[in-house]
């Protein structure tokens, strides 16, 4: 999936700018980080592609297509080809591991066998395939930032999100995820994480983004 | 067996690329809808709703008790308006206007003015009861036959009873009284008696009953669809969550929906069943002290209850309420409920 911003801005109804004059393009199959302080407006840039929130001003072209022209019956249907590793919006403790993952499939009309097959599928690939029974409340907090992955490959998108995915991690769980999403980036999946984390984005070598009060002042090299 | 899905997945990759390239617009809607599939989807919310009413049986039972007992009041006033209709029906065929003809009439002339009324577009029949035939109807009915005997001469006069094909009800009511005037107005009759006035009275009482019934229960039905709407609206709010996540991955609100509104359905189905049974009671409990009752007035009558008809229109309506107070609840909330 290859995503096109063209000078997108977001003000909010409170009157504050979470985006101005923001302009990129990540290409089919790229990996990039998106970096900058906390309220530099990385969350925003996300929900902005979720089309959880809408931008004011500006285009946002995915795979070519203008997502003003999407009207509301439109969104679940865009949401299921992006996968989403956000922060809050976590797991849900009223049920096993196994059914936090097939939620996104049920919710598309997969039936059971399938079901089945690609939420082992997922779970293998974070390496919790013997976990599928447990309640997520059971897990650590790697392994339950793991599961969230699991459910946003799921699907099979074209285009995962991660929104501080490695938060609250130490350095060596925060490695294995980013090699994660590396994994993913390598079998052809357009890959975003928005990360404050600069030392661990430097190491990874990718394109990075950074947004400082809501403008993007560098694009390209590492960080 | 294992590589043809690997490969197809690869080559579906591609044309996806291909597509991409090519800046078509994607397709953001499956392709095909399995109506199989969506059968079971229903299926499966229809078993996990309920077992997740069952998962809560005290908060559950309360709300289906409250339902219940709503519902309940409108259903015992409907078998009661039932009996009383029951009743009145039997009476109605009944109606006739007795004619009581002057005593010093010939039984010749009787006769040509029961023909000839017999031949009115609106009378169905006339009988015939000549002086005789009315003294002997009236010696075995009233047991004064000792002192009929002892009088000269039969005091009785002819009567021609007078059927009229309208059927006595309200509507037909005031013809029937314009037609007992005009047979009163005849030279031949004395007395002109309709037997249906009583019912003018009777039958206001039940369209006053009616209007009644029907207020209460239209009452009740909004109480219900306010207190499954109501319930509603906590299952889902215990539930944000997993609607944010839901909402997050791709679910349609309709699909959010549904679990909710087969709730609905549960509480409306459990609550029609639990008012049915209440009613069977309460017409079971009542029932021998109003057979007593009605016997004193009128033989042969048997108290009706509810029945397996009317069962199932009560199950369906309270179903039916229970979908439309949970679809009101939860399309609102779940609206409301957004990421943000």
């Amino acid at each position: 999936m290859e995503i096109e911003f063209q000078r997108v801005g977001k003000k909010y109804e409170s009157g504050h700018d979470a985006l101005s004059q923001v302009s990129f393009h990540l290409r089919q199959g790229e990996m990039a980080f998106l970096t900058g302080h906390s309220g530099a407006g990385k969350s925003t840039l996300m929900k902005l592609i979720m089309m959880i929130e809408r931008q004011t001003t500006g285009t946002i072209l995915v795979d070519g297509v203008d997502l003003r022209t999407l009207g509301k019956h439109a969104i679940p249907y865009h949401r299921r080809r992006v996968g989403v590793v956000f922060q809050n919006h976590q797991l849900l403790f009223d049920r096993s591991v196994f059914h936090n993952v097939a939620l996104p499939l049920q919710v598309s009309g997969a039936d059971d066998d399938q079901t089945g097959k690609r939420v082992r599928a997922a779970l293998d690939k974070v390496g919790l395939l013997g976990k599928e029974k447990l309640n997520p409340m059971a897990l650590s907090g790697g392994e339950q930032q793991r599961i969230g992955i699991a459910r946003a490959v799921v699907n099979k998108p074209q285009l995962l999100l991660a929104d501080e995915p490695t938060g609250n991690l130490d350095p060596r769980l925060s490695a294995e995820i980013m090699n994660l999403f590396q994994e993913f980036n390598r079998v052809g999946v357009t890959v975003m994480v928005a990360s404050h984390d600069l030392a661990l984005v430097a190491r990874m070598r990718h394109r990075v983004l950074t947004l400082n009060q809501g403008r993007m002042v560098n694009d390209g090299g590492f960080a | 067996m294992a590589r043809p899905p690997q490969q197809r997945s690869a080559a579906q990759r591609g044309a996806t690329r291909q597509a991409h390239s090519a800046k078509q617009k994607p397709v953001w809607r499956a392709q095909g809808f399995d109506f199989k599939l969506y059968l079971r989807q229903h299926q499966a919310f229809l078993i996990e709703s309920l077992t997740r009413l069952l998962g809560h049986p005290l908060a559950s039972a309360m709300t289906i008790m409250v339902i219940a007992i709503s519902l309940s009041l409108p259903g015992g006033l409907f078998v009661l308006l039932k009996n009383v209709q029951s009743v009145t029906d039997r009476w109605e065929q009944q109606s006739v206007i007795s004619l009581y003809l002057f005593s010093q009439l010939e039984d010749t002339e009787a006769l040509s003015l029961s023909h000839q009324l017999s031949s009115r577009a609106d009378v169905l029949s006339v009988e015939y009861i000549s002086k005789e035939e009315g003294l002997r109807y009236f010696e075995q009915s009233s047991g004064y036959e000792q002192i009929m005997s002892t009088l000269p001469e039969n005091p009785l006069p002819i009567v021609l009873k007078v059927i009229p094909k309208a059927i006595v009800d309200l509507n037909t009511l005031p013809d029937l009284q314009a037609l007992r005037d005009h047979l009163q107005s005849l030279p031949q009759v004395e007395y002109a008696q309709l037997d249906a006035e009583w019912l003018q009275r009777l039958a206001t009482m039940i369209s006053f009953g009616e209007r009644f019934v029907y207020a209460i229960s239209a009452l009740l039905v909004i109480a219900v669809l306010l207190i499954v709407g109501n319930t509603i609206r906590m299952a889902v709010e215990s539930r944000r969550d997993e609607v944010l996540v839901m909402k997050l991955v791709g679910a349609t609100n309709s699909y959010i929906r549904r679990p909710f509104l087969y709730m609905g359905f549960w509480f409306g189905v459990l609550g029609g069943l639990f008012a049915s049974i209440c009613i069977l009671m309460l017409s079971w409990w009542v029932s021998s002290p109003a057979e007593q009752l009605i016997e004193l007035y009128h033989a042969g009558f048997e108290l009706q209850s509810f029945n397996a008809v009317e069962i199932i229109m009560c199950l369906t309506i309270s179903a039916v309420i229970g979908v439309i107070g949970s679809w009101v609840a939860v399309s609102r909330h779940i609206r409301d409920i957004e990421l943000q």
